[in-house]
């Protein structure tokens, strides 16, 4: 039996070759839609767990007072890590690590720089990586080694064996290579290519051992024996005062299982984060299926006056109801069988594009059975959800009265086929309005002013001699003289980044319970002039003053949340110094451009071990000249690091990402249900211009034109569309309401995107309509009325 | 007595207007019969066959099948009993068109979860019968009128009935092949003693039978033994 059905089904669609194109078309189009959102979901989802112990490790979180809101970061103090391990009888290890940064590695003539974190011995027991050479014992304790990474070991060695083998950090430090760990996992939160031991982070950065619990600068991870989180936080808080009295901080333990997912925090309490967007995609991916699953319910229906024969045919040989849904079911899955292979050569196409897009490694898992099994389950759910409704349909007819000479009422089951394509309608347009509602965010965003001018405009990384004032001097002079930049400044660091702020200001007339939080900068002079800023009030440092060590520059938000009326030559105290405000400077974004600028305190500087070198290009030159220029100099002045250089705008794009992939996806998704939907309503006009062959011939008979059959035959499915917009708007209208309320600054929803939405799904719905409809319309009236 | 039906009624209700198409019939057919209903267009003959084929069910009155109660059986008892002993043949064949023609004769056997070897060899039995050895991987639409009605009749014969009803079986044959189903029909009857029922309204094809039941508007008008 079951072999003659399929091969039944297989001769069907080999006969009906048009439908079958079209429902397997639709079928393979949403089962990769929905297979590539899965392995996205799945791929965010499974960040940080591909640790043995990732259920009973947390991330330590500080709490901060400022501004009038709680801030919550990952950032705690040095000293956080050994009072946890000893004190608490729950903690079973506890970890500091610094968070990673580019660091030069050496080997010989290999000169790598790749990004490094310092770490304690227990890091390596919270956290299992997969040793592939070495000792995995006793790691990190000794002050001058390092484990590298699978990649960075066959980079820097080549295919010697790296272990016992020294290689420099820096230029200055010698370090042994005790073992060689595996490559991280893309989606993992801690990300780096070399560790090396807290101690010897603890020698290079003098300033650690002075630090007090006040000073937020390292991740603690913990990992803890069983017990309840919530028991052990109640327990933390607190923590921070019992050690230093004064402090506002509080501490919290967040699961490094969601981490990722779950990292908005907003007044010290999680309100979510990624997750959001993911439950977005996984509910897309949901959808774009059941439209897929819909337009084969759709098509299957349409073709039911064919096999409803069949149908009478089989019950009056002895066939019961349960077998005819086995065959029809069996048939459906047969197709999202069909469909899936299609679709997986779709999504091996198009995951190259998607990943390139997205910027991240999504791959087909083929080794993994998890994979296999949810893809089994979602074609047997394709198969049995697409086919239910055509096989409980179809199997209900009573044998006598098809085979008497089929005619379908016109009630109830062609409602159900109506609602289920304005169903499909509904979907497209939420769609096509939240993806245009999207597009005009980004755009709004993307051309909101920024407060300086990022075109242009290069950041380069200060290293190695760089670090010397005489040779930074030397720089800029060679640089101004060569042509190639107009002007150079230094900043503390990149422009584009958030961080490293202080509270630790104050003024005459500050309340006491004010507390703002002060980014703080150090900026070269003509710094203004190179990022193409400007000043509100006073000057900015410069040469022509050369004694500006005890002057400092606000912005405008931070003269606002001071309150200060005549912000210059006012005098405050700044980290327990006496400094004198000579600036105030417009605001520039530095953090999110979503967000209203942050206050922002300037001091001067022109030796600081970190930071960038700003470089305003000069217009006039040809720009890959002035480039290989900029190269040529910095390369002469400091031989032993490559050159580190990118362009603002570049890095100032990657604040859009999570924008950008969002509109990205929906409208490609969005396009995909718009063109799976109008194969269903292909399916219904084909339903449609079947059943009323007679009376259209009849029409034509009577006189009826091409253009009034196509009239009347388009007046039915204008309507459905129509309704589907009507339902759309609102629901599209909250959504996006709902998703536009996550920023401060926004566009205020416009008319624009409905009409899209309606204009597009009727266009749509139209063409595919009449280009159905048009071949009934134009037939020989004669031959449909011949059979009556 | 194979079938007995008792003051078996059928009409459709339509805003309250009841339009009957069969009144008050009771009548009895006995193994080995061949019978012939006959009557006018609309007379309910059709109606009459789908009933006793359990195609229908009657608004009203009894249905004994060898003995059982159709009207009180429950649907899975009644498919089984179909399947063991009624073979249908309809006028306009209704072959499955995309089985072939061994396949379309399989059908039934397999609903029958008759094992496969049994049904190869039934299936060559009939073919070989038939004389359609050469033809048994042909389409439906690769034939001829009469060797479709010949593969329907295969196909209700395959899963040896006790019964064969057919609806006007002839009615879209030549007259050529129409005698040759009824030759077919008669030899069945006669040889292997398979009760026959068939709607005709043709006098001559009625008088390949043993009994002729004429129903004018839904009632028995009369029943008359052919000698």
């Amino acid at each position: 039996m079951f072999k003659l059905n399929l091969k039944i089904a297989f001769r069907n669609l080999w006969k009906n070759k048009g439908f079958s194109l079209i429902n397997i078309g639709g079928l393979a189009i949403g089962i990769a839609s929905c297979m590539i959102l899965l392995l996205y979901v799945a791929y965010e989802f499974g960040y940080d767990k591909q640790f043995k112990n990732y259920n009973t490790t947390y991330v330590a979180y500080t709490n901060m007072k400022a501004n009038g809101k709680t801030f919550s970061w990952a950032w705690t103090p040095g000293l956080l890590a050994p009072e946890l391990k000893d004190k608490y009888a729950n903690v079973a290890n506890a970890a500091r690590l610094s968070y990673p940064f580019e660091q030069m590695i050496s080997h010989n003539e290999q000169k790598l720089k790749d990004r490094a974190i310092f770490a304690d011995p227990s890091f390596l027991k919270i956290l299992d990586y997969k040793f592939l050479k070495g000792n995995s014992n006793g790691l990190l304790q000794n002050i001058n080694t390092v484990i590298l990474t699978k990649t960075l070991a066959k980079n820097l060695f080549h295919d010697e064996n790296p272990i016992g083998k020294t290689v420099k950090l820096d230029h200055s430090e010698a370090l042994t290579v005790e073992a060689v760990i595996d490559d991280l996992p893309e989606n993992s939160s801690i990300k780096f290519s070399y560790i090396m031991p807290w101690k010897l982070y603890e020698k290079r950065e003098k300033w650690i051992q002075e630090q007090g619990w006040g000073s937020n600068f390292c991740l603690t991870l913990v990992q803890l024996h069983n017990g309840s989180l919530d028991q052990l936080n109640d327990s933390l808080k607190g923590l921070y005062q019992r050690n230093q009295k004064n402090l506002t901080n509080e501490l919290f333990l967040h699961p490094l299982s969601k981490w990722h997912l779950y990292n908005e925090f907003e007044n010290g309490k999680l309100v979510g984060g990624k997750i959001g967007q993911l439950k977005i995609f996984l509910l897309l991916a949901i959808c774009i299926l059941l439209i897929a699953c819909v337009n084969f319910m759709n098509l299957s229906t349409a073709r039911s006056e064919k096999r409803a024969k069949e149908v009478g045919v089989r019950k009056a040989i002895g066939s019961n109801r349960k077998s005819l849904i086995g065959q029809f079911i069996l048939e459906s899955t047969l197709l999202t069988f069909i469909g899936t292979i299609v679709a997986f050569i779709l999504v091996e196409i198009s995951l190259p594009y998607f990943n390139n897009l997205l910027d991240i490694n999504l791959v087909i898992q083929y080794q993994d059975w998890r994979y296999w099994t949810i893809l089994l389950g979602l074609v047997l759910f394709t198969g049995l959800i697409a086919g239910s409704y055509p096989a409980f349909y179809l199997s209900s007819f009573e044998p006598i009265k098809v085979l008497k000479g089929f005619s379908i009422k016109s009630g109830s089951s062609f409602s159900i086929r109506k609602i289920l394509v304005v169903f499909q309608f509904v979907f497209a347009a939420c769609l096509i309005v939240c993806t245009a509602v999207i597009y005009q965010q980004l755009n709004y965003i993307k051309n909101k002013p920024i407060g300086y001018n990022k075109g242009n405009l290069i950041q380069m990384v200060v290293q190695g001699n760089l670090k010397s004032q005489k040779k930074l001097e030397l720089l800029k002079e060679r640089l101004l003289k060569s042509g190639a930049a107009k002007n150079v400044s230094l900043l503390s660091m990149n422009i584009d980044e958030g961080g490293n702020n202080t509270s630790d200001v104050s003024w005459l007339g500050k309340r006491t319970d004010d507390k703002i939080l002060f980014n703080q900068r150090g900026i070269g002079y003509d710094f203004v002039e190179t990022i193409g800023s400007e000043m509100v009030a006073g000057r900015e440092f410069s040469i022509k003053f050369p004694s500006d060590s005890d002057k400092v520059i606000f912005n405008e938000a931070a003269i606002k949340a001071m309150g200060l009326k005549n912000p210059l030559g006012t005098i405050i105290d700044f980290g327990g110094r006496r400094a004198v405000i000579i600036g105030v400077m417009k605001d520039f974004v530095s953090e999110s451009p979503y967000q209203k600028v942050a206050p922002m305190v300037f001091y001067s500087s022109y030796n600081n071990s970190g930071g960038v070198v700003m470089i305003r290009l000069n217009e006039t030159n040809n720009l890959s000249n002035s480039l290989s220029q900029i190269d040529q100099i910095v390369k002469e002045i400091n031989p032993d690091y490559p050159v580190d250089r990118r362009f603002v705008s570049d890095s100032f794009e990657e604040k859009f990402q999570d924008e950008k992939l969002l509109g990205t996806l929906s409208n490609w998704f969005g396009g995909f249900a718009i063109f799976i939907s109008s194969l269903g309503l292909l399916g219904l006009a084909l339903f449609m211009a079947e059943q009323r062959k007679k009376e259209i011939s009849i029409r034509k008979v009577l006189g009826a034109s091409t253009a009034n059959i196509l009239t009347l035959l388009n007046k039915d499915f204008i309507k459905l569309v129509a309704i589907s917009n009507v339902i759309a708007f609102p629901l599209a209208y909250i959504i996006v309401n709902k998703w536009l309320s996550g920023y401060e600054y926004k566009i205020s929803i416009s008319f624009l995107p409905f009409l899209i939405a309606i204009g597009l799904s009727v266009l749509v719905a139209v063409l595919t309509v009449s280009l159905q409809s048009i071949k009934v319309a134009k037939a020989n009236p004669v031959d449909a009325l011949k059979y009556e | 007595m194979m079938i007995e039906l008792k003051n078996i009624e059928k009409y459709y209700a339509n805003k309250g207007v009841k339009s009957y198409i069969l009144r008050h019939v009771t009548t009895s057919i006995k193994q080995g019969e061949f019978v012939s209903i006959m009557g006018p267009s609309g007379a309910g003959k059709s109606t009459l066959l789908n009933i006793l084929g359990m195609l229908e069910e009657p608004t009203y009155g009894e249905y004994h099948f060898m003995g059982e109660d159709i009207t009180a059986m429950n649907e899975r008892k009644r498919i089984e009993l179909y399947r063991n002993h009624i073979g249908f043949v309809f006028q306009a064949y209704h072959l499955i068109d995309e089985m072939t023609v061994a396949e379309n004769i399989e059908a039934p056997l397999l609903y029958k979860k008759i094992p496969g070897a049994e049904r190869k060899s039934r299936i060559a039995d009939v073919l070989d019968r038939f004389n359609m050895v050469a033809k048994k991987d042909l389409f439906p639409n690769q034939l001829s009128g009469g060797q479709q009605q010949l593969v329907g009749i295969a196909r209700a014969l395959v899963a040896q009935p006790s019964i064969i009803l057919a609806d006007e079986p002839t009615g879209n044959l030549q007259s050529a092949q129409a005698e040759q189903i009824m030759d077919l029909f008669k030899k069945l009857n006669k040889e292997e003693n398979i009760t026959i029922l068939q709607v005709t309204h043709s006098e001559k094809n009625a008088l390949y039978g043993n009994r002729m039941l004429t129903i004018e508007d839904g009632v028995v008008k009369e029943d008359v033994q052919i000698k």
